[in-house]
This record gives C-alpha cells, structure tokens and sequence, in this order.
C-alpha cells in the first residue's frame, strides 16, 4: 500500500516570495518524483497564479497564500486558497495570440498559461470568503518512484 | 525574492547593436529590471537591441509583459502589421523559456538566435 505524501506551505502573498514559492514546488516536485518537463509546467502556472492572487486580488492589501501539493497516480494536484476577493476567470479576456505585438494589449497572458501547461485548472470560490485554484498535471510523476 | 541582473554590450554589424544579457528569473518582481534597463539604453540611443536569455533561469508572464513592452519602444509605423521586429531579436532562451515564447506566439513576431554573431548581423 503506498502512502499518499501530501506537501503544505504557507507564505506572505508577496512579490517578493515568488521565487520561494517556485522552490517550493521544485522540492516537492524532486519528492515525488515529477518529470522535469512537468515541473516547469508546474512552475509556471502556479508563479502565474500566485501572481494573481497578489496583483488581483489582495491588491494592496495584506493577505496568506496557502499551497496544498499531491500525486495521485501519476498525476500532480496542487491547491492553492487565498482569502481575497472572489476571483472570476471568465471575466479574463484571452490573450491575442494572432494579432502583432505592437497591436496587441500588454498583458493578460497568464490565465492562458495556466490553462495551457496545465490538463485542468478550476477557479472555484470559498465558502467565507477567498479561492480555491485547483491545478491538476497528468502523467507528471515518472513511474518507479 | 528573486534576482534579475542585465548587463549591456554593444556589437557592430551592419548597425550598431545594444546587447542585453539578462542572469536571473524573470517574474513580477523583477521584469522592471528589464524593462527599465532597455528603456534607458533605448533613451541613450539604442535603435536595435538584442536580448541574451541564455542566463535566465525562469521567466513567467511578467517577463514576455516586458517583452512585449520593449519591442513596442524601440518599434515604428514601419514595423507594425505581421512582420517580425526589424529592432528586437532573442538570443538562446533555455527550452523550457523558448517553449513559452512559442505558447505565446512571440516567436511568430521576434526572431530567436542561437549564435550570436548570427544575431548582431541579421540587423
């Protein structure tokens, strides 16, 4: 029978943490045995996440990060809650990928990432208050480990 | 919190080029220290800037936000529309950078160098 390692970690929803919050996820991921390919996946959606969480919505506001790290088979699911304001994805316009740079907005690209380096990504709101992202990556963990 | 140091070069090809080389990561803490550095190498004079990502470790969102905001700077009238930048070119991003570059659709618009003396004369 295995024994389910689950990861969490607690950090000031800073700027200034995002490194440590990518480190994080490096070590976790080195536990459970994430490719490295998924890890910078990983990286990068959560980093566009937690960024999210600080720029949109604590804003100026002080405010926790929480990160709840799993495998589940292969898979790796990350939690992350916040306690800021409801946070709507729909209301995020998509990036204009087909339009030239110096025609395009500046910005906005990292909702998209989220959805493209992760297999599914759920915004869902906390009952009290705050959000929940729900990052899922399949086929991350290498077998045998 | 993360580092991001850019330290400027310059290079003669058929123009005069403005080499950036960026060492650190590049997120929302630190992609004004790009941003900034190319607007004032831009401010002192610089027409055509080639940026060295060899040195950049991570780079997120923010960083092809200062990207964008760099070619916007050096572009004109000339270079809008589906051309690629006549005064903005990336040199070696890591794979997992260059992977997000092409997520991204930067590289339909910026061109990407592996040897720089290539680079510098494709000005």
């Amino acid at each position: 029978m295995s024994v389910e390692q689950v990861f969490d970690f607690s950090v000031k929803a800073s700027l200034d943490n995002l490194q440590e919050i990518r480190s994080y996820i490096d070590r976790v991921g080195a536990r459970l045995g994430v490719s490295e390919s998924a890890l910078g996946d990983l990286r990068l959606a959560v980093d566009e996440a937690v960024t999210n969480v600080i720029l949109h919505g604590y804003g100026k506001l002080d405010g926790i990060v929480e990160l709840h790290m799993h495998g589940d088979g292969d898979a790796v699911v990350i939690r992350i809650r916040d306690r800021a304001k409801t946070f709507d994805p729909s209301q995020v316009r998509a990036p204009q990928l087909d339009t030239a740079l110096n025609d395009r907005p500046l910005g906005g690209m990292g909702i998209f990432l989220i959805r493209k380096m992760m297999d599914e990504a759920e915004f869902l709101p906390l009952p009290g208050g705050g959000n929940e992202i729900r990052l899922v990556k399949r086929g991350a963990i290498r077998a045998g480990i | 919190m993360a580092t991001l140091n850019i330290m400027v070069g310059h290079a003669q090809g058929k123009v005069p080029v403005t080499i950036l080389r960026a060492e650190g990561d590049i997120d929302a803490a630190t992609h004004k220290v790009l941003q900034d550095k190319a607007s004032e190498v831009i401010k002192a004079g610089s027409k055509h800037i080639l940026l060295d990502l060899g040195g950049v470790n991570y780079m997120g969102s923010a960083g092809f936000r200062a990207i964008h905001a760099i070619s916007n700077m050096l572009s004109d009238e000339k270079s809008s529309g589906l051309t690629k930048s006549a005064y903005l070119k990336l040199l070696k991003p890591t794979d997992a950078v260059a992977r997000v570059i092409k997520t991204l659709g930067f590289d339909v618009y910026l061109d990407i160098y592996q040897d720089r003396d290539e680079a510098v004369n494709s000005f």
